[in-house]
C-alpha cells in the first residue's frame, strides 16, 4: 500500500472512529440503556444525563490514565532502581545527576530555554500582530510567519545549519563576516551564546503560531474601549499596552505556557544542530545518553523535566479557571 | 474478466514455485559471468527454498552502503524466492534498541560493533548461532578463533554463544591521499611515524594544510577521533596495555591514554595542520571531509580513515592509500586497528536461518567485493574480485599485521564506547584539557561497574 493511501485510510478511520464513537454510545444510551418511552420516560431521560457526560468523557480519562498516569508511577518507580532495574538505590539516581557537571549545564540551559523562547516567540507575536492588523498586506505578511510552523523541527534545523554553516559560501552568518573580511567561524562552538542561535530555530517556528493565536484575541477587544481611550488623549502605545494587553492577558498567558511546555519537550533541535555537543545539551537530548543503557538515571532525567514543568501547569489551571469565572 | 485474473494468478503462482526466479532480481553482475564462485551460488539455490517468506534486516548503512548490501540481498532473493526489507538508519544504535525492547525487532540486525551485540545478547533480545556456525568460522575465515571470541557474548542466562556472524570488515589504520597531488608537490609516501611528523611540516612550510578531519556525524559525531586515538594508543602502548584499557582494567585516564590523546591534539588541535582550522574538525561531516584531498588546488594532503571511506569519495577520484604508520623509536611492529559488522538474529524465522547460511557463500562476499568498500578475512573467496588493487593490498594488510586489534570504543560498553567517548572527544578538540576529558570518561566507566 503506497504510504499517501495509508495515510488517507488513518485519517478516515481516526476521524471516523471517533465521530462513530459518540455518535454510536449516544444511540445506544438513548434508544437501549435509557429509553425515552415506556413507564419510566422521565427516569430514564435524567438517567441518560447523568451518566452521558461520563461516556463521552471515557476516551480521554482512559487514553490519559493509560498513556500518562500509569508512564508517570512507572517511571517514578523506575528511578528508585539501579541501571539494570533489580536494585532498590531509593534517591540515588536524582542524588547522582545532581552530582554530575553535565546534568547541571543541561539543567541551566533548560531553564534558559524556558525563560526566552516563551518570552521572545509570545513578544514577537504580539507585535507582529499588533503592527499587520492595519495594513493592507498585513494578510500576506502574516502567511508568511505563519509558514515556518508546517515544517518540522528536524527539517527547520536542516535549514538553520545551512544559515549556520561554516563555509562563506553556504552560511549566512560567515557570509556577513567575511564580507568584512572577517575569519570564517563556527557559530555553534561558540560556548553559552550557541544556545541562543539554537533557541532562533524554536522561535522562529512557533511566532507564527503565537501571532495568529494574539492577532485573533486582538480583534476581539471590544471598539468602545479603544474609541474611548482616544477620546480621552491615551497614545497609541497607552492605546495598546493600557486597554488593549489588560483585556487579552488572558489569552497571553496560554501562548506562553503552551510554547514553555513545547519548549520542554523540544530534543531534536539540539540534536540535529550539535548532538548536544559543545555545551548545548538540554535535558530531553541528556536523557537520550542514558536511555536504553542507564534506565533508572534516564527516568530519573524524565521525572526532573516533569517537576519543572508542574509549576507551569498548575498556573496554567489556575489562570484557565479564573478565566472560567 | 474473473476467468482471466484467476488464470494469471495460477500462472504467476507456479513460476514463482520455481527454484530460480531469475527475471524478477535486476543482479550487479549477471548469475554465470565472470570469475564469481557461481556454484556457491547455484548449491545454495538448490539448498533453500523460501517462496513467499518475508525478511527484515535493519543496519547501519544508508545511502551508497545502503545501495550495496541490497545488492548481494538481490543473489539471496533470487535464491530462495523470500522478499527481503532493508532498512538502514544513520541513529541504528538507538534503534535497535528500542525496537527490541518494544517488541518491533527486525528478523536480522546489522550491529557495527560488538559492544551493542553483547548488550543486547545480555538481555535476551538474541538468537545464538548454531555451533556449526562458530565452526565454519574458524574453519573459513583468516584467524578466525578471533573472529568467533569477537562475536561470542553471554546470554540472559549466563551462558556464552555465538551471537553474531562478521561480515564486512573494515581496515582502520589507513591514511588517504591522492597521488597525483603528492607527486605534483613531490611528497614521498612516509614509511615510520617520525616521517610521517616530517611531512607535515614540510607540507605546512609550503604553505599548504596537511590533514582533513571531520568528526561530524549526526548523533554519533565524535567516532572519527576514536579511532585516531586508539591506532595512537596501539603505536606508543604494547599490545597487551591497549587491552587494558579495553577492559577498565586499565583507568581510562592513565597517563599512557591521556598521552596517546594528546598526540591525537598534536594533529587536531593545530590550526596550521587541519583544514578549516581547529573549529572544522569538529563541525564537519566525516563523509564530506576527505573531499578536500581531491579539490583543485588540493586543500589537505591527507585523511586518516577506514577502509570503507572511497565509498564517499568522489566519482573520478585517484586516491590512494598507505598503512598509518609505527613510530620507528618505539619499535611495537606493525600494528593494526580494524573493525567489523556482525549479523546477529533479532528475530528467529527460517529466512533468518538461511540469510546467515548465505552469509557463509562465497558468493555473499565476491559480489561486495567486486565493488567497493568491501574486505573480508573469507580465505575461500577470489581475491582477482576486488574491484581495484587499493582493496586487494588492503586485504592483504588484513590478513599479515604483526599486531591486529579491534577498534576499543566498539568493545567497551555503549555507554563509554558509543557515547561519552565520542562527545568527550569532541570537548577535547573544542579545547578542553586532555586529562579531565579522560577523567570524565573513566568516572561514568566506574559508575557503571
Amino acid at each position: 500500500m503506497p504510504p499517501i493511501l495509508q495515510g488517507i485510510i488513518t485519517i478516515i478511520i481516526g476521524v471516523g472512529g471517533c465521530v462513530g464513537y459518540f455518535y454510536a454510545a449516544n444511540l445506544f444510551l438513548d434508544k437501549v440503556l435509557f429509553p425515552a418511552r415506556g413507564p419510566n420516560a422521565g427516569r430514564n431521560i435524567n438517567r441518560a444525563n447523568i451518566v452521558r457526560p461520563w461516556v463521552f468523557l471515557f476516551p480521554a480519562v482512559f487514553a490519559l490514565g493509560l498513556y500518562l498516569v500509569y508512564p508517570v508511577v512507572g517511571s517514578f518507580i523506575r528511578s528508585m532502581y539501579d541501571r539494570s532495574g533489580d536494585e532498590f538505590v531509593g534517591a540515588g539516581n536524582y542524588i547522582r545527576l545532581f552530582n554530575n557537571p553535565d546534568f547541571r549545564q543541561a539543567f541551566l540551559n533548560n531553564i534558559l530555554w524556558a525563560l526566552v523562547v516563551p518570552a521572545v516567540t509570545t513578544f514577537m507575536g504580539l507585535l507582529i500582530a499588533q503592527l499587520t492588523d492595519r495594513l493592507k498586506w498585513g494578510n500576506i505578511a502574516k502567511s508568511i510567519i505563519f509558514m515556518p510552523m508546517a515544517i518540522s523541527f528536524v527539517g527547520a534545523s536542516l535549514i538553520w545549519k545551512f544559515v549556520y554553516a561554516q563555509d562563506p559560501d553556504l552560511g549566512i552568518i560567515n557570509a556577513i563576516r567575511a564580507s568584512f573580511g572577517g575569519e570564517a567561524l563556527d557559530p555553534l562552538q561558540i560556548p553559552f551564546w550557541n544556545n541562543f542561535l539554537l533557541m532562533v530555530i524554536l522561535i522562529w517556528i512557533q511566532t507564527g503560531f503565537s501571532m495568529v493565536i494574539l492577532s485573533a484575541a486582538l480583534r476581539g477587544v471590544p471598539e468602545e474601549t479603544i474609541e474611548a481611550a482616544i477620546i480621552d488623549g491615551a497614545n497609541p502605545f497607552q492605546v495598546f499596552f493600557k486597554i488593549k494587553v489588560p483585556q487579552i492577558i488572558g489569552t497571553i498567558v496560554v501562548v506562553w505556557t503552551t510554547i514553555t511546555i513545547l519548549v520542554l519537550k523540544v530534543f531534536d533541535i539540539v540534536y540535529t544542530m550539535t548532538g548536544g555537543n559543545y555545551g548545548t545539551e538540554i535535558l530531553p537530548s541528556f536523557m537520550m545518553d542514558f536511555m536504553f543503557r542507564d534506565d533508572g538515571q534516564a527516568t530519573a532525567v524524565a521525572f526532573v523535566i516533569m517537576l519543572v514543568v508542574l509549576p507551569v501547569m498548575i498556573w496554567n489551571i489556575v489562570q484557565a479557571r479564573k478565566e472560567m469565572r | 474478466m474473473k476467468k482471466f485474473y484467476l488464470a494469471s494468478a495460477a500462472a504467476l503462482a507456479i513460476s514463482a514455485t520455481g527454484a530460480l526466479a531469475d527475471g524478477h532480481v535486476e543482479h550487479v553482475f549477471p548469475v554465470g559471468e565472470g570469475a564469481f564462485n557461481w556454484d556457491s551460488y547455484t548449491a545454495y539455490a538448490d539448498a533453500f527454498d523460501l517462496s513467499g517468506q518475508e525478511l527484515t534486516i535493519t543496519g547501519p548503512w544508508t545511502g551508497a552502503d545502503a545501495e550495496l548490501v541490497n545488492s548481494v540481498i538481490d543473489y539471496f532473493e533470487s535464491a530462495t524466492g523470500a522478499t527481503v526489507q532493508y532498512s538502514g538508519s544513520d541513529n541504528f544504535e538507538q534503534d535497535i534498541v528500542i525496537a527490541t525492547q518494544a517488541g518491533s525487532a527486525p528478523n536480522i540486525a546489522v550491529f557495527p560493533q560488538p559492544g551493542l551485540m553483547t548488550d543486547l545478547a545480555a538481555r535476551g533480545a538474541l538468537t545464538p548461532l548454531s555451533a556449526e556456525t562458530a565452526d565454519w568460522i574458524r574453519a573459513n575465515y583468516a584467524a578466525g578463533d578471533s573472529w568467533v571470541s569477537l562475536g561470542t557474548a553471554a546470554g540472559a542466562d549466563g551462558e556464552e554463544g555465538l551471537y553474531g556472524f562478521f561480515y564486512k570488515v573494515d581496515l582502520k589504520s589507513l591514511v588517504w591521499y591522492s597521488p597525483e597531488a603528492f607527486e605534483e608537490a613531490g611528497y614521498d609516501v612516509p614509511e615510520t611515524m617520525e616521517e610521517l611528523l616530517a611531512l607535515n611540516d614540510q607540507i605546512v612550510a609550503d604553505g599548504e594544510t596537511p590533514w582533513c578531519i571531520g568528526l561530524g556525524s549526526g548523533g554519533a559525531t565524535g567516532w572519527p577521533a576514536t579511532d585516531w586515538v586508539e591506532d595512537l594508543m596501539l603505536r606508543t602502548q604494547s599490545p597487551d596495555v591497549y587491552d587494558a584499557w579495553v577492559s577498565n582494567e586499565m583507568p581510562f585516564n592513565s597517563p599512557e591514554v591521556v598521552n596517546a590523546i594528546e598526540t591525537f591534539g598534536t594533529f587536531a588541535r593545530n590550526g596550521d595542520y587541519v583544514n578549516g582550522g581547529v573549529e572544522a574538525v569538529a563541525s564537519t561531516d566525516f563523509r564530506e571531509s576527505p573531499l578536500g584531498l581531491f579539490t583543485f588546488p588540493a586543500e589537505c594532503y591527507m585523511h586518516r580513515q577506514a577502509s570503507f571511506i572511497p565509498t564517499f569519495f568522489p566519482e573520478d577520484a585517484d586516491s590512494d592509500f598507505f598503512y598509518f604508520p609505527a613510530y620507528e623509536s618505539e619499535d611495537l611492529g606493525s600494528p593494526v586497528l580494524g573493525a567489523g559488522t556482525l549479523f546477529g538474529i533479532t528475530q528467529d524465522s527460517d529466512a533468518a536461518q538461511a540469510f546467515m547460511a548465505f552469509l557463509q557463500t562465497e558468493i555473499s562476499h565476491e559480489i561486495w567485493m567486486a565493488q567497493s568498500g568491501f574486505l573480508t578475512p573469507h580465505t575461500g573467496v577470489n581475491s582477482e574480485l576486488f574491484a581495484s588493487d587499493t582493496l586487494r593490498q588492503m586485504n592483504d594488510i588484513l590478513l599479515g599485521a604483526t599486531t591486529f586489534r579491534f577498534d576499543a570504543s566498539d568493545l567497551m560498553p555503549s555507554e563509554i564506547g558509543q557515547g561519552i567517548f565520542w562527545s568527550g572527544m569532541v570537548d577535547y578538540v573544542g579545547g578542553e584539557d586532555a586529562a579531565s576529558v579522560a577523567g570524565r570518561i573513566q568516572d561514568r566507566w566506574a559508575e557503571i561497574q
